[in-house]
């Protein structure tokens, strides 16, 4: 009987329900997109830098990986050290540098990376293969698309640029032998690999062994903290950065998105807490002669603190599924405006959607919608039934 | 004799260098003016100049640096070139100009003669280096947005709400000759004086927020940056975004109640 009592009554005032319904919608989506942003972008972080395997990284003392121009030097000697220890399954230092490429009457600038394409962790292919050979390159679709060239054209890359006579220099000719993705690029960023002895010679003398990176695969079943022990204590010019530790400077440095989320989900919560009640309050009010006789028949009290609680639970749980539907296509918006961060890598998600975080989402709507029942069913089952009675007879 | 050597080494010896730190790292690593550090271009390095801190200064207030926890110090330009291994190479020279068209006419004039240089506007270059905040405040108009279609359900909701908590009033004056339009005009006037001691309210509680997260964005990031600003506009958009729902729930609200007979809205 509270089921078709509640239902009975929201049906009554059916453009007052749908309102509120929508009104829950609305906050349920908000607060699904807060939970997803709270939860997604550490997520998100951490499958891209497990994605190939390497749980460590080594950067320049005081840096984080390509945080700054900074380099270490000495990197065959690092290379041996590292290869040394049977701990380490693969070893891929990693060289950031700009290189320029002249295109009829115009120069198209790019980043690249310098690598050993046997052991890299930085790009998946799209077509074509690795840049094997010193004079060969692999590029991006920006870059491709900039340069209007296909696999296999040869291409003039400088590495260097006088800005005071206008001229490149340190140049090579390169072939292009495949498409690739960045894992770690910016949207929209121009990007090239090539071998890491090609790039070094190309950003001149000072960088002849140097490297920007070094990516480490710990064999599995080892202990990463004691690899990163066994680092520190040979190498001492670079910053040890596990993945946790690399979660953490994220999670430090995108802070105010998770207090954001949190803010904005409390107020979402309150706010669909405050619909529901005020709703279920005034339909109580207008409902206490009914209520009355009700118990003046011999309804328990029970009967009616259910049906009223459940009033609150069905807009509070229908207007939460609108809701989650709602929050995803508005998440997949909001998404699409933080990833222009930037400097931030493409593949990363600020609005991941994990089952969990719509549980989150509905548990908590669900909750609210309990809350929202318990003041006005206190109210309607300890009405004075015989005043209540004489009231609305007088009325 | 020795005094007088001594006094001459004492004239020769290179003047000690001197540098100006940020108070981030002042405040890190318990530094204070008049202090020795060493400074080297090489980390972990044993070699390196001896400097003396002249100055701790405040941090500039560039979006950019904000989420970047990095110390700044200030040196000589000769002696960062001459630790860095930069030689005579600057990055960037600032050119001060005493008005806007002077600054236009020097930019065309450095962008035409001199070879190898471009020169740009600071207000371009901190339009730039601010994308972050761009980012930051697209994102945040869109939040916006959803929380203005929040606010528009939940103002029609209260306030069809508050009509027909009224039905029996209303009833009683359209049968004692109160025209619908008068009706009507009173609950929209209603809604308004609603919307606008509630768009008051939530100035208010906006700019107390806005004083708090400036207060602990600027504790957190150690900048004077200002993280919100509640400007005149601000605070006009808001007001007229409120009334305008405001009216718009009162209309709609009214027009239900006017348009069903007064009998019914007695529940005859």
């Amino acid at each position: 009987m509270p089921f078709a009592l509640a239902w009975t009554s929201l049906r009554r005032h059916g453009t007052r329900t749908l309102l509120a319904m929508l009104g829950v919608a609305v906050a349920a989506a908000m607060l699904l997109d807060m939970v997803m942003m709270s939860t997604g972008m550490r997520e998100s972080f951490r499958s891209l830098l497990l994605s190939r395997g390497f749980q460590l990284r080594l950067a320049p003392k005081g840096t984080l990986p390509f945080d700054t121009d900074a380099t270490m030097s000495n990197t065959g000697g690092m290379v041996r050290v590292l290869r040394a220890n049977p701990n380490f399954t693969a070893v891929s230092p990693v060289l950031g540098g700009t290189i320029h490429i002249p295109r009829g009457d115009r120069v198209i600038t790019s980043s690249a990376l310098g690598l050993d394409p046997r052991v890299q962790g930085d790009y998946e292919m799209l077509s074509g293969r690795d840049p094997l050979a010193a004079n060969e390159m692999v590029a991006n679709d920006e870059l491709i698309r900039a340069l209007g060239v296909r696999m296999g054209d040869t291409l003039r890359v400088a590495g260097g640029y006088d800005p005071q006579t206008r001229e490149y220099s340190l140049t090579r000719r390169l072939v292009l032998t495949g498409r690739v993705r960045f894992l770690y690029g910016a949207s929209h960023q121009r990007a090239a690999a090539m071998q890491l002895g090609t790039l070094q010679k190309m950003s001149g003398p000072d960088k002849a062994d140097a490297s920007s990176l070094f990516m480490i695969r710990v064999r599995e079943g080892s202990s990463v903290d004691s690899a990163t022990r066994w680092i520190r204590e040979r190498i001492f010019t670079v910053n040890v950065i596990s993945t946790e530790s690399a979660l953490n400077q994220v999670d430090e440095r995108l802070r105010y998105f998770r207090q954001l989320a949190v803010i904005l989900g409390s107020v979402s919560l309150f706010v669909g807490f405050l619909l529901v009640t005020t709703l279920v309050t005034v339909s109580v009010n207008e409902r206490i002669g009914e209520i009355a006789v009700m118990r003046a028949i011999g309804v328990s009290r029970v009967h009616v603190v259910m049906q009223i609680v459940l009033e609150g639970v069905a807009i509070s749980l229908v207007g939460a599924f609108a809701g989650l539907l709602l929050g995803l296509v508005t998440g997949r918006y909001l998404n699409s405006i933080l990833s222009s961060f930037p400097g931030l890598p493409e593949a990363i998600d600020f609005f991941l959607f994990q089952p969990k975080a719509a549980w989150t989402a509905l548990g908590l709507l669900a909750l609210s919608g309990i809350a929202a029942g318990v003041y006005p069913a206190f109210r309607a089952s300890s009405l004075p039934i015989a005043t209540t009675l004489r009231q609305e007879a007088i009325a | 004799m020795i005094n007088a050597l001594l006094a001459v080494a004492f004239l020769l010896q290179a003047p000690q260098r001197t540098i100006a730190i940020d108070e981030r790292l002042a405040a890190d690593a318990h530094l204070s003016v008049g202090d020795r550090v060493v400074l080297s271009a090489i980390p972990e390095s044993s070699r390196g100049d001896t400097v003396v801190i002249s100055a701790i200064v405040k941090r500039g207030t560039d979006p950019a640096e904000v989420a970047r926890s990095e110390f700044r110090i200030r040196l000589h330009l000769d002696h960062l070139q001459s630790i860095a291994g930069y030689g005579d190479r600057v990055d960037r020279f600032a050119v001060a100009t005493p008005s806007d068209a002077a600054t236009e006419k020097a930019l065309a004039e450095i962008n035409s003669a001199a070879f190898g240089f471009e020169a740009h506007r600071s207000k371009d270059i901190a339009v730039g280096t601010s994308k972050t905040f761009q980012v930051v405040s697209r994102f945040h108009k869109a939040i916006g947005v959803i929380t203005i279609v929040a606010s528009a359900i939940f103002l029609l909701c209260i306030m069809l709400l508050k009509v027909e908590e009224r039905r029996r009033d209303v009833a009683a004056l359209r049968l004692i000759g109160i025209s619908q339009r008068t009706v009507m005009r009173a609950v929209v006037i209603e809604a308004a004086l609603l919307a606008l001691v509630g768009s008051a309210l939530g100035v208010g509680a906006g700019w107390v927020g806005s004083q708090f997260v400036n207060w602990y964005y600027r504790g957190v990031y150690r900048t004077p940056l200002a993280f919100s600003i509640v400007t005149p506009s601000i605070i006009t958009l808001a007001v007229a975004l409120s009334l305008v729902l405001g009216i718009a729930a009162g209309i709609l609200a009214s027009l239900r109640l006017v348009r069903t007979p007064p009998l019914v809205l007695f529940g005859r």
